[in-house]
């Protein structure tokens, strides 16, 4: 059978400039888990319909399990493995700690990223707001009201310290 | 557990007697010990950890993404391997070519049912389980051959390559169909056709009440099948190595069971079998037995000599299923005209799919976890439980109690309606209060039911909403009760249910090693906390290494609820038991009495003169060392003799029960049939929230999940059509089995109460899955409050609201529900 | 290794060649021209081997699925001249690779066509509106629930019309694909009365988003293999029209419609001088609702005109049972969603 292409994806994650072999048909998802060991972002769903695989593009939540990694090259990719500076997590990871946020864990690092993103647009969003943002990461444990905590208290902290 | 096989079914003429041949508990049973003072108050005057707010263990791990996962495990020379599954929902296996798929490089071996004969099974008198079905498939998605290669792209190419022929056989693809032909047997280890299980009990003088109640309301109801999606998908990885020693990485919840079952179908001494448990992204139920992917892993990484990973696909997932069992109910329940519950008569038939998986407890579970809140003068149920070519059912939280815990509560509602009474005095008239025992014999020690009842009315302003709400908007409520682990093992054996051995070390840290399953619940956590509750340790002192069978005392895993109360208790033993030598030790060196001292916030002092005589906990650990030997110790827990004195009398007796009420506040379009659940106060009785911020987690969860269970999830399958047959699930993927968004959760209000259980670990019991119950029929009632509908089937999908409303008058009984309140009773 | 929190990673991380995924994707080769000429010559070279992807939204999975299985992936994500929104007499003018975010978010989109943004903005989750586009919502594949399923899952159907098989299992008979259209934002597109460009290496053409659309799921648009979108214009004549977007979805986020309508109205005086409805995830094209001229030209909008109309689409909807959803209720919706984007329309909700 044919053997599919390989050749050398070159990607900006988390501020470091990383080089992984890929075949066209890999996912950002994979090349991120298998090739550079980023486990952080998880695989729920593998077809874009539970939100464990977010990742940032150039500031935006997307889908890594359905992104194609080869049109990444370039862009600015952040993963739950970046969100922590020299090793103290982000205020939205020690959040998510104290309150509960996390229970199994699975949904998180994709939670994560998207409450990120909206804590970057408005530092101030209304708990509705919060629940829009996170419309594409599925939680099985929390029922979310813990989620909600999380994002609060973080945004609520940022602000005092900014 | 104490059960002759499912071979067998209780005959209902002497379903009180004991039958000949019962394995009865030993009169020597372990005993935990006995702690002066009890076991629910606090070891030095306060809680100083216990209660409190605290971070869980693992809590940072998860959320800066450092927590492995079985699919975060990566091994040299791993090898990939995928399962080949059938197309057909019932077929006869007639021959398995693989020869095409073995000729492609980079795949390195084909296994079959004929490699993996051994027959398994969670419960050991149903073992009718293969890891790849050898003569016939039973659903579409039953396992059939695996594959091994280098990648899971070659895997998946060879998969194609086998050829399979089958002998397509008739479908049974529902409980009727079961039942009415029973020549079409789906599983060859039924005792006749197509009966997974007969169950049928009786307490008390049911016709009689029944027959003397002021009202008597009948009901037919119907709970969907639905299944736990938790969004990790099971995954595993198998290393054989070279000395013989089996290493099973996974996401399971029961590496004790699997531990035994891959021993048995790979053939294996036990004891070179080590499963290990990494971080669990979810499980509620979905991974407590072993499947298909940890035996051909095994297998395949023992024939290539290489580790071996499977990953479900979603879709996979699906298929592995175990979730809620779909229940067809018949409720008969009587009531006097003061609101005094009479007789209580049921008929219960459920559709199991293609396996037994705990099936026989669920067949009990139906009908034996219904007797309290409420005290029952007669109870009477009969469980049927079939099975079908679809993936098999097993336990989902709230095993076998959520579906038949609806019906009731919903027969409540409307016998509150008849009467003209409140349904939450209802309720309260009925208390079956603490320390008592319910009509099927189950021993009920701690029991804050009223405190839940009267919390989720308070905090809900239910006295200004009850039948007060404006057409399309209501509240309803609901109670149940869950039990707290289980009072035996699932194979019969009188050794701990659990255990932990705790090592201090002279660096002033202190390491519990304990078999138990933390699955996002916190029972890790927990163990830490009581840890730190009793020598005076910080939480960061402390390690848990969980869940390896090579290093860690069995705990049977996380099932049944029984967690925290089981293993907590267990480690609260150990835990003193080291505390003891400890104190021993200051009151030597310090001249004090034991009592005296006093192990808190990392320090060790005597109260009568904390100045001089104190130290930090290290050097108390240190000076304990010196005095006694290397400090180590175990505690283990064994649940007391309990349960009713009948055949099945086991089967849902708890050391401790649970309680939960819910007020649901829903708001209904009439127009279009969607209901919006607005809010749900979920008020529960844990005993003791040793982890508030866990306990509050649980009861959301809980409640979330009932809800989603209420309005939108439901596992179905395609109807037959020109072109296909039955058997196909709906749609066995995140986009069409619909879990909730954040947008579509209702607000959730937990509300703890403590009733402090004379036997939990500081007076704690179960909060994982009680809570779900009342979910669903809190819903159902608020829906009735809104609309002057009845919800009787699940889910309540917009479609089948909008018919209801529909068929019948609802404005008018919507007007007569309001009517009739606190009115005379009526006569039904 | 160690149980549980430790590290448990073995070597991998300098990585050699990822490991494939559990759904793997088909061997392709993949193209990422610059430019839209170049990807039309790539188009013209191979023709029917190209599967054009912008965000992956939709051909990703379907490709996971083995639903599209193209020689060539052709990336359009480095296509500069696909992302614009310009503006000049003649109205809006949209390129094709706006995300979904961008259009909902834009503020000429949402000051003039705020339906338009409201119908961009209701597109699944905010990650799919980060990466899907305008032009493949617009292109988006038809869907059936016999259809959007695995290889594994098709295969014990016995497939479908669409694709690998020969029988439809929505309609049995049917020697026709009758997979939904499940666009939002084409049905609100039409109703504003926009036009989409289309291009090959040889020609350009303009036509109505309307007749973009053909009543044949397998391939329900009018593009041949060496076409693409290249613009969509919406008229200026439709700004500041009587406008609403409905979508039914049984949840508030990721579901494709179960039903949607889509009303650009004018009006005036008090009475309507012109409207338009669009009702979708019906069959393989949105369908605009006919004899509205007649029922509502110069009429007054008020509940009992909308109650009409709605009785009229009644009549012309037909939901079937592709769209993953009781398709009785979804026909008892279409008056109920007629009626309340004409309030939300006419500002009377």
């Amino acid at each position: 059978m044919d053997a599919p292409e390989t050749v050398i994806c070159r990607l900006t994650v988390n501020g470091d400039r990383m080089e992984c072999a890929v075949t066209p048909g890999t996912t950002l998802l994979e090349a991120l888990r298998y090739g550079l060991g980023l486990t952080g972002s998880k695989q729920g769903c593998d077809k874009g319909d539970c939100g464990a695989c977010t990742v940032l593009v150039d500031g935006h939540p997307v889908l890594a399990c359905i992104s194609l990694v080869l049109a990444h090259e370039g862009r600015g990719i952040r993963t739950v493995e970046g969100l922590a500076t020299k090793g103290i997590p982000h205020a939205l990871q020690d959040a998510f700690d104290r309150t509960g946020g996390a229970q199994c864990g699975f949904c998180t690092p994709g939670v994560l990223m998207s409450a990120c993103a909206l804590l970057e647009r408005n530092d101030a969003p209304t708990r509705h707001e919060i629940a829009e943002a996170l419309s594409g990461n599925l939680c099985r444990c929390t029922g979310y009201t813990k989620i909600f905590e999380a994002v609060e208290l973080a945004a609520s902290e940022m602000r005092e310290r900014a | 557990m104490s059960e002759a096989g499912n071979k067998s079914s209780a005959d209902p003429k002497d379903a009180m007697a004991i039958p000949k041949g019962r394995v009865m508990p030993r009169p020597d049973r372990l005993s935990p010990p006995v702690w002066e003072g009890g076991r629910t108050a606090p070891p030095h005057g306060e809680f100083r950890t216990i209660g409190k707010r605290n971070r869980k263990v693992e809590g940072l791990a998860k959320v800066t993404g450092r927590a492995i996962y079985a699919d975060d495990i990566s091994l040299p020379r791993m090898l990939h391997a995928k399962l080949l599954r059938s197309i057909h929902a019932h077929a006869r296996i007639i021959a398995i070519d693989a020869s095409q798929a073995l000729a492609i490089p980079g795949v390195h071996a084909v296994i079959t049912g004929k490699d993996l004969p051994t027959y398994f099974g969670i419960i050991p008198w149903t073992e009718d389980e293969q890891a790849l079905c050898e003569d016939k498939a039973r659903y579409v998605g039953d396992a059939i051959a695996a594959v091994a290669a280098d990648t899971e792209y070659l895997a998946e190419e060879a998969l194609r390559r086998i050829k399979v022929e089958y002998q397509v056989l008739p479908i049974v693809h529902d409980i009727d169909t079961a039942l009415a032909h029973p020549e079409w047997q789906v599983n060859e280890k039924a005792s006749e056709g197509n009966l997974s299980k007969h169950v049928h009990l009786e307490f008390g003088p049911v016709d009689d009440l029944l027959g003397a109640s002021d009202v008597v309301v009948e009901g037919d109801y119907w709970y969907e099948g639905n299944t736990h999606a938790p969004i990790e998908p099971h995954c595993c990885v198998a290393e054989f190595d070279a000395t013989g020693l089996l290493t099973m990485w996974s996401s399971t919840q029961v590496a004790h069971y699997l531990h035994r079952d891959l021993a048995k179908v790979l053939g294996l001494p036990t004891q070179r079998v080590r499963v290990i448990q990494p971080v669990v992204g979810g499980a509620f139920g979905g991974k407590s037995e072993p499947f298909s992917l940890e035996f051909c892993a095994a297998k395949l990484s023992m024939l290539t000599g290489r580790p071996v990973k499977i990953l479900y696909t979603r879709e996979e997932v699906f298929y592995a299923h175990r979730g809620r069992h779909p229940m067809r109910m018949h409720y008969r329940t009587g009531i006097t005209r003061d609101g005094k519950l009479t007789g209580t008569d049921a008929r219960i038939l459920i559709d199991g799919g293609a396996y037994s998986s705990f099936g026989l407890v669920t067949t009990y579970y139906s009908g034996q976890l219904l007797t309290a809140p409420y005290a029952m003068p007669a109870y009477r149920f009969d469980s049927t439980r079939v099975f079908t070519n679809k993936p098999c059912c097993g336990p989902k939280r709230g095993h076998g109690s959520v579906q038949p815990r609806f019906a009731f509560e919903c027969q409540l509602d409307k016998m509150s309606e008849a009467i003209g009474l409140d349904p939450i005095e209802v309720r309260r008239r009925n208390f079956i209060g603490p320390d008592t025992s319910t009509v099927n014999g189950m021993r009920v020690t701690s029991n804050g039911f009223l405190d839940c009842l009267s919390a989720a009315e308070r905090a809900s302003a239910w006295k200004d909403k009850f039948r007060k709400l404006p057409y399309g908007r209501g509240v309803g409520v609901a109670g149940s009760m869950y039990i707290s682990g289980t009072n035996y093992c699932i194979y019969p054996n009188e050794m701990p249910q659990s255990a932990v051995q705790l090592k201090l070390d002279r660096s002033g840290r202190a390491t519990v090693f304990s078999g138990c399953s933390d699955i996002g619940q916190g029972v890790d956590s927990v163990l830490a906390y009581i840890v730190c509750e009793e020598l005076g340790l910080e939480l960061r002192d402390v390690r848990v290494l969980a869940a390896d069978t090579d290093l860690t005392p069995v705990d049977l895993g996380s099932y049944s609820s029984r967690e925290t109360f089981m293993v907590g208790n267990a480690c609260l033993d150990a835990a003193r038991h080291l505390r003891e030598k400890i104190a021993e030790t200051l009151a030597h060196v310090w001249g004090c009495g034991k009592g005296e001292v006093v192990l808190a916030d990392g320090i060790a002092c005597a109260t009568s003169d904390p100045t001089r005589c104190v130290m930090s906990v290290k050097d108390a650990f240190q000076a304990a060392e010196a005095r006694h030997g290397t400090l180590g110790s175990v505690g283990w827990y064994q649940s007391p003799q309990l349960g009713g004195d009948y055949r099945g009398g086991t089967i849902g007796a708890s050391p401790a029960y649970s309680f939960t009420a819910h007020v649901a506040e829903v708001e209904c379009d009439p127009e279009t049939g969607i209901v919006h659940v607005k809010k749900i106060w979920v008020a529960h009785d844990c005993g003791r929230a040793l982890s508030p911020v866990a306990v509050e987690g649980q009861m959301e969860g809980s409640a979330y999940m009932g809800f989603a269970e209420a309005i939108l999830e439901s596992g179905t399958y395609k109807p037959a059509a020109a072109g296909h047959p039955h058997g196909l699930h709906h749609g066995p993927n995140l986009l069409d089995y619909r879990l909730p968004t954040s947008l579509d959760t209702p607000e959730l209000e937990a509300l703890i109460i403590e009733s402090v259980d004379p036997e939990g670990p500081y007076g704690a019991k179960e909060a994982g899955e009680g809570p779900l119950h009342p979910s669903v029929p809190a819903i159902a009632n608020a829906i009735h409050d809104a609309l002057g509908i009845r919800c009787d089937a699940l889910p309540f999908s917009p479609p089948s609201v909008l018919r209801l409303l529909r068929a019948s008058d609802a404005r008018a009984s919507w007007e007569r529900a309001r009517a009739g309140l606190q009115r005379d009773a009526v006569r039904a | 290794m160690p149980a549980r929190h430790g590290n448990a990673r073995a070597p991998g991380c300098s990585a050699m060649r990822c490991e494939p995924d559990v759904l793997t994707l088909p061997l392709y080769q993949w193209l990422r021209p610059t430019s839209i000429d170049e990807v039309l010559r790539v188009l013209a070279e191979h023709p029917g081997e190209c599967l054009l992807v912008a965000g992956g939204t939709d051909a990703v999975p379907n490709m996971k699925h083995r639903l599209h299985e193209p020689r060539r992936v052709v990336s359009l994500g480095g296509v500069r001249d696909l992302h614009f929104v310009r503006e000049d007499d003649a109205g809006l003018h949209l390129g094709p690779g706006l995300t979904l975010r961008e259009l909902a978010e834009h503020p000429r989109v949402r000051e003039s066509l705020p339906a338009l943004a409201r119908a961009a903005s209701l597109v699944a989750s905010p990650q799919i509106r980060n990466m899907g586009t305008l032009g493949g919502n617009l292109c988006l594949d038809t869907r059936c629930t016999y259809y959007n399923q695995t290889y594994f899952w098709r295969e014990a159907l016995g497939f479908c019309l669409k694709k690998d098989g020969l029988l439809c299992h929505v309609v049995p008979q049917g020697k026709r694909c009758v997979a939904a259209h499940s666009s939002d934002v084409a049905p609100m597109l039409i109703a504003l009365g926009a036009q989409v460009e289309i291009a090959s290496s040889t020609a350009r053409r303009t036509i109505a988003v309307e007749d973009f659309f053909v009543g044949d799921g397998v391939h329900n648009n009018v593009l041949v293999p060496t076409e693409m979108v290249t613009k969509v214009w919406v008229p200026a004549a439709s700004f500041g029209m009587e406008m609403a977007y409905q979508k039914l979805r049984p949840r508030g986020a990721i579901d494709f419609p179960m039903l949607s309508v889509a009303v650009a109205a004018r009006r005036e005086g008090d009475s309507i001088a012109m409207v338009r409805i669009v009702v979708s995830a019906l069959g393989a094209k949105p369908r605009v609702i006919g004899q509205l001229d007649a029922l509502a030209m110069g009429q007054i909008p008020d509940e009992a005109l909308f109650e009409r109309v709605g009785a009229v689409a009644h009549k012309q909807c037909h939901p079937l049972t592709n769209v993953p959803y009781d398709h009785e209720w979804r026909h008892e919706m279409v008056p109920v969603f007629v009626r309340r984007a004409l309030r939300d329309a006419f500002g009377k909700a």
